[in-house]
Parts: structure tokens; sequence; C-alpha cells
């Protein structure tokens, strides 16, 4: 019994928090009760998905009931907030890349990267950052990273002819140039992770605007391509490679990719479909969604036996999707109810004395909550839970969620906030430490990088 | 889950040791292997790595399933890779478990955990778990599907928060290898009371004064001056064991604090044996015990029995 308390501490912690605001504390005038009550329960959820005390779907279901017992809502409503472009996105593109990654091409891609670079070690680390960034802001970090992970270490047990480790800084480098490579790559364009589909679902929703995939590019690329060069030197820098010269390690990658033979028919169709998929993203989601192209390209996938359904229904976490659909749902009730206008007036009003301009508090705030929510969470779930915080700020709604959707992506000090680092991290060759030895300098980067955009670049488009 | 037995089978039993990496787990697989060779028991050797957060849990699997095309295998099938020739090293003349090859691919998940199928096991007496999560309740839940009789963990741990966790809630025996040296011929220190678990500590203390031939001292401490018909039944009960199995027994009786006591007379050159805590389990997580406290108060090995 002590044991389970140990174990679900949490669940009882976010529990007796959850009572002790529904029956003693008192409710602030100015919100609605069922702002209220929608806002204890996002209390409660929030450290849930910190602690994981508890598996992730049943976070979801915890979710959905609080919502119609204490949170004024009637299952119908909750339900019809459930399903949506968004959702339908992170289901389509989790499966996507279960179906791009099982056709092997990441064997070419790392012919390719080779050729590319050359063997210096400072253009392999550029190249992995450029490619990483680059595939990444069109069809997400996860996918990128367990494409690339493998080629990496594979240079890495290949440069250390020792097999003692002693390559532990040229390790880092060409890890981190992935992780943080795809996790800034992923804001470029609106396919490039969850959490911008979720803003672009939010705007939608709220009524506040929209903005087509290509306005997406004009708007915030030049900042993906700002950050390309600056993350490799801050890589370099960090985590100095004690081989500056891979020949042995590139010729051998060379040699071992070369055993893949020659393309076959099965791998150009998936390429081909790979970027039918990109191209409908691109020209065809204003009308049918990213989410309808995004299922549209696993139906083909399927339909033409590039992939078994086995195979997407074991290595997809469903609970995630789950996940995903009910904190969309408390999201809109959230915004529905006041919760989020009353958060975002006292998160303003806090600040109001230090940040008399309202323009640069409006952003200061939206930056802030994603930044440091995103380095706790994974940044699809902070983006859920802030956006609607954002979008009732107050000021032009498209800037302050890009703003926030960009800040939720400086989740760079921990293995958590980005699928990237995450997996990175599972490899067992980086160190907590070594997210914080590059993070601070990535984030003032990025903060830097995101500032340079929104007072010189943004008002050229609105 | 099979049920505790009460009484320990010198011909069945079961060690677990657990691993964290090639670079810092040496010293305890080293002596793990060493104790498991002395009680003729078979060795489990557990390696617990982190699980990543659910919600990049598909992404990192994903990836772990393109890293097995490319042949690179998991960071924990690594160190056990590692254990496995650690341990053939450590017993060069055991035939059995030099035959053994280290197969990655001969992997199955069964349980919630991955086992690494060595062909010819049985002979040779080892097993290779991996598992990830957290590493109290993973080594819990291995104890507890395969009923190990003893759990041997480093001392090089946080002392403090590690085994406080493991003392309390692994359900098996714990050998805490703090400043252990194998070389080094300890006296054996069996604190006696009147608790349940005194009958399975002074079997312990039979088996181990058999196979190593150290001499038996046995502790009963009292807060009083006087000692109750139950400390002193529990210390006749453990002099007539002993003396059963022809080893000589030394009985020392002393008043005072207990855990003072015991730390003070086991000084650096004794190995404890002493039960398991029968205070209910929120008094123990709120006060501590007997063992957790003469654990983090002293320097020499200590078996914890339960």
């Amino acid at each position: 019994m002590l044991f389970w308390i140990q174990q679900k501490r949490w669940l009882l912690i976010s529990l007796a928090l959850g009572a002790v605001f529904y029956f003693l504390v008192p409710r602030p005038a100015d919100l609605s009760p069922e702002g209220y009550h929608i806002l204890i329960i996002i209390l409660m959820t929030l450290i849930l998905i910190l602690k994981e005390p508890i598996p992730l779907p049943a976070i979801a279901l915890q979710l959905i009931f609080w919502q119609v017992i204490i949170g004024g809502s009637t299952p119908n409503e909750v339900g019809s907030y459930f399903m949506n472009d968004a959702v339908f996105f992170i289901m389509g593109s989790l499966m996507l890349a279960v179906a791009i990654v099982s056709q092997g091409l990441d064997k070419r891609l790392a012919l390719g990267i080779i050729r590319l670079t050359g063997n210096k070690t400072w253009r392999i680390v550029a190249g992995f950052t450029a490619i990483s960034a680059v595939l990444s802001s069109f069809v997400g970090p996860h996918m990128v990273t367990a494409m690339m992970l493998p080629v990496a270490l594979t240079l890495i047990k290949f440069a250390d002819k020792k097999k003692s480790k002693s390559v532990t800084a040229l390790t880092a480098a060409l890890l981190f140039s992935i992780a943080y490579g795809a996790t800034v790559g992923s804001i470029g364009t609106p396919s490039g992770g969850g959490r911008n589909v979720i803003m672009l679902n939010y705007w939608a929703e709220f009524g506040s605007g929209s903005l087509g995939y290509i306005d997406w590019i004009k708007m915030v690329y030049p900042m993906v391509l700002v950050e390309i060069p600056i993350t490799t030197f801050i890589i370099l820098k960090t985590f100095p490679p004690e081989i500056q010269v891979m020949d042995t390690a590139v010729r051998r990658l060379s040699v071992e990719v070369a055993h893949a033979g020659r393309t076959s028919s099965r791998e150009i169709f998936s390429i081909v479909l790979f970027f039918g998929v990109l191209y409908g993203w691109i020209v065809l989601s204003d009308n049918v969604g990213l989410g309808g192209v995004a299922l549209m390209g696993v139906f083909l996938y399927l339909a033409f036996g590039l992939v078994a359904w086995k195979d997407l229904s074991q290595q997809v976490n469903w609970g995630v999707i789950l996940l995903f659909g009910a904190t969309i749902s408390i999201g809109v009730q959230m915004k529905n109810t006041g919760g989020a206008a009353w958060v975002a007036g006292l998160s303003v009003d806090f600040l109001r004395d230090i940040i008399p301009n309202i323009d640069i508090l409006r952003a200061v705030v939206s930056v802030a909550l994603s930044g440091v929510m995103s380095n706790l969470l994974s940044s699809s779930a902070t983006v859920a839970v802030v956006g609607p915080v954002v979008l009732n700020l107050g000021g032009d709604p498209i800037l302050l969620g890009l703003a926030s959707v960009i800040a939720s992506a400086f989740g760079y000090f921990t293995a958590v906030a980005a699928p990237a680092c995450t997996i990175i991290y599972s490899s067992g060759l980086v160190r907590a430490p070594d997210f914080l030895r590059a993070g601070w300098k990535m984030a003032i980067m990025s903060v830097g990088s995101l500032l340079l955009l929104a007072l010189f670049w943004w008002p050229l488009f609105r | 889950m099979t049920k505790k037995q009460e009484k320990i089978n010198p011909q069945t039993l079961k060690f677990l040791t657990a691993v964290s990496s090639a670079e810092y787990s040496k010293p305890t697989l080293k002596l793990g292997s060493l104790i498991a060779s002395v009680f003729d028991a078979s060795l489990g050797v557990v390696y617990v790595g982190e699980r990543a957060s659910e919600f990049h849990g598909s992404s990192v699997n994903m990836t772990r399933q393109n890293l097995d095309n490319w042949n690179i295998i998991h960071p924990g099938l690594e160190v056990l890779e590692w254990a496995l020739k650690e341990l053939k090293a450590l017993n060069p003349d055991d035939e059995s478990l030099a035959k053994i090859k280290f197969n990655a691919d001969h992997v199955y998940e069964e349980d919630g955990r991955v086992r690494v199928f060595l062909p010819g096991e049985d002979a040779c007496r080892i097993e290779l778990i991996l598992r990830e999560g957290e590493l109290v309740n993973q080594l819990r839940k291995e104890i507890q599907l395969e009923n190990y009789d003893l759990a041997i963990i480093g001392g090089s741990q946080d002392k403090r928060h590690l085994a406080h966790s493991l003392i309390q809630y692994l359900p098996s025996s714990i050998f805490v290898l703090q400043k252990f040296n194998p070389r080094k011929k300890y006296k054996l220190l069996l604190l006696v009371d009147d608790s349940k678990a005194t009958k399975k500590s002074v079997q312990w203390g039979a088996l181990i004064a058999e196979k190593l031939g150290w001499p038996v001292r046995t502790l009963t401490v009292s807060k009083t001056k006087r000692f109750g018909a139950g400390y002193q039944g529990a210390a006749d009960m453990a002099k007539a064991y002993f003396e059963d199995k022809g080893i000589e027994v030394e009985q020392f009786f002393l008043t005072g604090d207990p855990v003072r006591t015991f730390v003070e007379f086991a000084g650096d050159n004794h190995f404890v044996i002493m039960g398991a805590s029968t205070l209910n389990p929120v008094k123990q997580f709120l006060f501590g015990s007997k063992p957790i406290k003469t654990l983090e108060r002293s320097n020499v090995p200590i078996l914890i029995v339960r």
C-alpha cells in the first residue's frame, strides 16, 4: 500500500490540490465558476503530464470526465472538440513516420549527406544540422531524428576505433547537431510539428484569422535559415570534436551503406509518395487540411502495401493522440468559459508595472510562458495549454500565436521537451548536463533571432 | 508472484544484482558474481534504464527499431553484453559459461521486461535482464517475478535516498556492499531480537559462516537494563541453531540506543546481518527504521534479511 502511495504520490497530490481549490479556495470574483473549474482541471492535468504517475491515456480520460463532472460541459460538447484537423495531423504524421522510416531510406540519406559534406568534422556537423533542420521543417523532428540517428551512431562507432568511448565530444556534437537542427527546423512550416497545427486550429476555432502554408513559410523560415549556421557554431564550440577529419569513419560508412544496393522500385515509389505528401501540404492543406493530407498519405502507403497496418498499430502511440484530443478540447473550453482570458489578464496585470509597453508585454508573456513550459512539458502540450491564453492577450493573435509556437520550440535545456532531444538522450550517449551546457546558448540565440524576426521581418507582412 | 519462503533453501538460491554501466558497475558485478559462486546460487543481472517520457515513447521505439536495422543495439543490451564478458573473465574455469555467446537479436519481451536468451543458461545459471523505468519499482517487479532470495546492491550509490527506498520496498533480503572487501576475513555480527526476521537472519548467518568460515558473534541490544523473555529466547534460539550446525558462537548483550550500539560494536571489521524492520510501513517511512539508520551510519557491509 505504501509502495503504491509512493509510486502514485503525484496523482494523489494532483487530486488533493484539485480538491483544495474546488472546495476551500474561493473563486476570484471576475472568473466564472466554469472557468475556475476548467483552470483547476488544467492544474491537475499539468501535474500529471509533468510527473507521469499514470499512463498518458489515463490522463486523457480524466480530462474528459472532469470536464463533464465539474467543468460544466456536456459529453457531446467535449466530444465535438475532440477530433479536429490538428488531431488528424498528429495521428497522420505519427503513422507517416512509421511508414517512411520502415522503408530504409536512411541509408540513401546517409550517402547523400556524406557526398555533400565530405570528411571534415565541422562540415559533417554543419551538414547534419542543416539537413535535419530542413527535413524536419516539412516532416517533423521525430521522423528526421529516427532516420539520422543511425547514421550518426555508425559514424561514431567507426570513429571510436578503440571502442573506449574516447570521442565523447564528437559524439555529443553529432547527436546535438541532429536534435537541435531538427528542433530549430520544426518551426519552419505548419507541418513541422503538431504544435504548429494546434495553433492553426486555435486560430480557426477562436475566429482569430488564418495563415496559409506558404504565408507561414514566408514569415518564419528566415529564422530557421539564420539559426542553422549559428546552431552549428554553438555545437562546435560547446563540444569541440576530438577528431578534425573523419576520413576512415566516412569511408567505412560509405562501404556499409553501399551494401544496401541499388535503389529498388519500392523505394522509388515510397520517395514519390513522400514528395506527394509534401506537395499536398504546400498546395492542398489550406482547403483539405494538414491532417487530411497526412491521412491521404498514410492511406496510399497502406493501399500500395508499403507498410502493414499491424506495424502502424503497434508503433504509433495512440495514447498520445487521445491526450492531444483531450488537451485541445479543454483548451477550447478554457477559451469558452473565460478561463483563458482571466489567466491572460492576470499575467498582463502582474507584469504591467515592469513592462509598460503593452505590445512588448504581450510578446514577453507569450514567449516566456511557452518557452518555460516547453522545457517541462512536451512542446505540443505546451501550445495546447498556453495557446488559448496567448490568443486572449489582445493584440495581433497571428503574431502572438506565431511567437508562442516558435518559443515552444525553445525546449533545449531538457530531454523531455522535443522528441528529437528525447531520442538522442535515449541513446545513452549524451547526459542531462550536456543539454544544459549547450541549451542556454541555444536559448539566447533563439530568443535573439525571434526578436529580430518580430522587429524587422514581420512588420513587412502585417 | 510466489510467496516468500519462510526458510532459505541453500540448494536453490537466486541472487540478483543491478548494473548501470561498464564504467560504474564493475565492482558490484565482480562481488555479485563472487558471492553467487560461493553460495552456488544462480545470478540474475539486471540493467534498469531510464524510460523515455511517454509523450515521445513511440518516436524512441521507432528509432530503436531503425537502429536494429543498422546493427546498433540498445545501450542497455550493450551493458549486459559487457556484463556477460566480465562474468566470463571472472569465472575462467566455468566451461558452461565460456560457451555462452551473447546475441543482441536473441532477446524476447515478457512480463514488461526484455530477457536476453542465452543458449545453455540453465547450466551456468545466469540471466540477463533489461528493464526500463524507475529503479526501485523495476527491481521490485523483477524480484517478485523471479522470487529472488537476495538483491546485491553496490554501496557507492546515494546512500540516504536510494538505500532507504530499496530497504523499504524490495521484497527480498538485501546485501549492501558498502566497503565490502572479499579478501578480508570479517567477523559475522548477527543482530538478534524478538522480531520475526531473526529466525531467517540466523539461517543466513549459519549459511555464510559455513561457506566462508568466519567467526560468528550475536549481539542483542536492549534499551533498558532488562532483557525480556523474547530477547533472551531469540538469543538462545540463535545459539542453539549455530551449535547444531557445529558453528561456535560468541554472545553479547548490551544496553543503550540500538542503532548507536550496533554501529559502535560493528566498527570496521564486522559483516552485519540484521532482520528487516517490523515497524508498520508508515512509521518506517516517517521515522526510518533500525536497518535504514544502521546503514546510514555505518561503513561495513550489511545483509538485511527479509
